[in-house]
């Protein structure tokens, strides 16, 4: 008892105060990120799932899992969903920012307003989107035939390309707020006086922006491109509500076909085999991000 | 001069005007997502569609209140509930938590943090399975606590995070001269720290409410009950059960985020630095 006394006494007090959450998050992260990895080389269904006894299968779950073709396909969608977000929301929310970021009454309002879309819940803005694309009520087919630009109903959620098309378009009016914000934060750490500087050198609006703008944000845009990447990697509650992977499990990612997997057919340990993949892709690019913010930190 | 005024009244007012309809643009999911939930069925199968409702009908609202085998109140009611858990459970480990690591040299600093920036950008997928099994072994699934406990794993990180930046801040003479005055460490993290960070701890409430609030996956996994599933795991309910009763279900929509636009009305800047410097370092 007293060399527990000693030992927080001697500066090491600040571990009483980490130790609550330290553990906590142990408990409900740590162990379960452990568990799943066992997980994924167990033979878990819901067969074996209550017997204490869970057989050992090595990387068989994984080998099922490549000739299954659906894990596949569904870590292609799961890159081209996030790049293809990723693109479309950096130029929007890039765009956005530099116009809002001009002088005039409404920017600032505005600005905060367009926040909205990132806070609501993902449920909803996929229920949303699934209305608007929807072939026989949504306004996007009405919009479009009362522009005679088709002839026929689009049935968006029930083509394999389309729907992709769709889940992007809903994702990147996400992530618009995101990059928005950001970049607007990035953009007032730029000193006036160096773009007013140019612009007396006689440097028009395009110059000033490639060698001026773009060249001082290039830590806030790796950041977030970065973290776009991994934001949009893991996303799950929009797809599961929008396509939940149809038609035909042509629209997938990594963290929806996971979920198949364990709670749809009840393959445990194919469930957490696939979350493993998608953990492991993003882990690497999470370390990478946190060194690279630390090297930038050292070298400031 | 009063050319230039003018001149620069027309660059503002087009500048407006082009804002208002970028904006409109992007908000127009949300309004027509208002809009339809105040249709009347017909009206929103009609072609061309009425910007306006013609009728305006809120039966979509109350019937659920009347009838019908899934009360969106009630579902409203237990997101309230699990959120707020959640919320209490982030504050109570993330301030004592930041504080320690902001404030107290000692070893394995640098691991906490790194291992709390790591979690932040975990996938819920890799949870879902392993967290599904420990809950059922320990008998918490079906029981919102399972729900609260995993909720609470994703605003942890983010507040702790948040909140080193704020106590980092403060000088140490502030924690000198307190010390002089007769305070101990425990009042002056109560007295001193606490009330100094508080623009932090708020950024904190808000965030691990809205994390709560959102979540579908462990609220729609471990609670297989209806009547104790959050709001989100409701919808997603209600769409499988009333498939394209799009006046249902944008009114349940429109409860759902109720409180998320309550929050933004009253906590934008909060919000926004909240995001912003979650995101990128100082």
């Amino acid at each position: 008892m007293n060399r527990i006394k000693r030992f927080f006494g001697q500066g090491n007090i600040g571990y009483l105060f980490v130790l609550p959450a330290a553990i906590y998050m142990l408990l409900l992260v740590g162990y379960p990120i452990i568990s799943n990895f066992i997980l994924s080389f167990q033979d878990v269904t819901v067969m074996t799932l209550n017997k204490p006894h869970k057989p050992f299968i090595g990387i068989r779950n994984y080998r099922t899992l490549l000739g299954d073709g659906v894990l596949l396909p569904s870590l292609v969608n799961t890159f081209v969903f996030t790049v293809c977000c990723i693109a479309l929301q950096f130029i929007i929310g890039f765009a956005l920012a530099l116009f809002l970021g001009r002088d005039f009454s409404i920017a600032r309002p505005i600005r905060g307003l367009l926040m909205i879309p990132w806070m609501i819940p993902m449920t909803v803005t996929a229920l949303m989107f699934k209305f608007m694309f929807s072939s026989n009520v949504g306004i996007l087919n009405q919009f479009l035939q009362a522009c005679g630009l088709i002839g026929q109903p689009i049935e968006w959620l029930l083509q394999p390309r389309l729907a992709m098309l769709s889940l992007i378009v809903a994702n990147t009016w996400i992530g618009i707020p995101f990059n928005m914000i950001l970049i607007s934060t990035g953009l007032t750490t730029i000193p006036p006086e160096l773009l007013e500087a140019a612009s007396i050198d006689g440097a028009n609006r395009r110059q000033s922006f490639f060698h001026i703008t773009l060249p001082m944000l290039k830590s806030v845009i790796e950041s977030v491109l970065i973290l776009g990447f991994i934001y949009t990697f893991k996303v799950f509650d929009l797809v599961f509500v929008m396509t939940n992977g149809g038609p035909v499990n042509s629209t997938h990612l990594l963290s929806t076909y996971s979920y198949k997997l364990s709670f749809t057919l009840f393959k445990y340990s194919q469930g957490a085999a696939t979350a493993n993949i998608l953990f492991l892709i993003l882990f690497v690019v999470s370390i990478a991000y946190l060194k690279f913010v630390y090297d930038d930190k050292e070298t400031d | 001069m009063p050319e230039r005024k003018a001149s620069d009244r027309i660059r503002n007012l087009s500048l407006c005007v082009l804002a208002l309809l970028a904006f409109a643009l992007l908000m127009f999911p949300l309004y027509w997502m208002v809009v339809t939930s105040l249709k009347t069925e017909i009206e929103i199968f009609k072609v061309p569609p009425t910007l306006v409702p013609q009728v305006l009908n809120t039966d979509s609202y109350f019937a659920q209140l009347k009838h019908g085998d899934f009360n969106m109140f009630q579902s409203f009611k237990n997101s309230f509930a699990i959120s707020s858990c959640v919320m209490l459970i982030c504050l109570v480990l993330a301030i004592p938590a930041s504080y320690g690591i902001a404030r107290f040299r000692f070893k394995g600093k640098r691991l906490f943090i790194l291992s709390f920036l790591v979690t932040q950008m975990l996938p819920v997928s890799v949870l879902l399975t392993p967290m599904f099994i420990i809950f059922k072994n320990a008998r918490l699934l079906n029981t919102q606590l399972s729900a609260i406990l995993a909720d609470a794993t994703i605003g942890i990180p983010f507040s702790v995070l948040i909140l080193i930046g704020y106590f980092a801040s403060i000088p140490k003479e502030l924690e000198d001269a307190s010390r002089i005055d007769g305070c101990n460490r425990f009042s002056a993290f109560l007295l001193i720290f606490l009330p100094i960070a508080s623009p932090g701890v708020i950024v904190c409430t808000v965030f691990s409410f809205l994390y709560g609030w959102g979540d579908l996956a462990y609220g729609m996994t471990f609670l297989q009950d209806q009547a104790m599933r959050p709001i989100t795991a409701g919808i997603f309910n209600f769409m499988g059960q009333y498939g394209t009763k799009w006046s249902y279900l944008t009114a349940f929509a429109v409860v759902t985020i109720i409180p998320v636009i309550a929050i933004f009305v009253f906590m934008q800047k909060y919000i926004i630095s909240g995001l912003t410097s979650g995101a990128v370092k100082g």
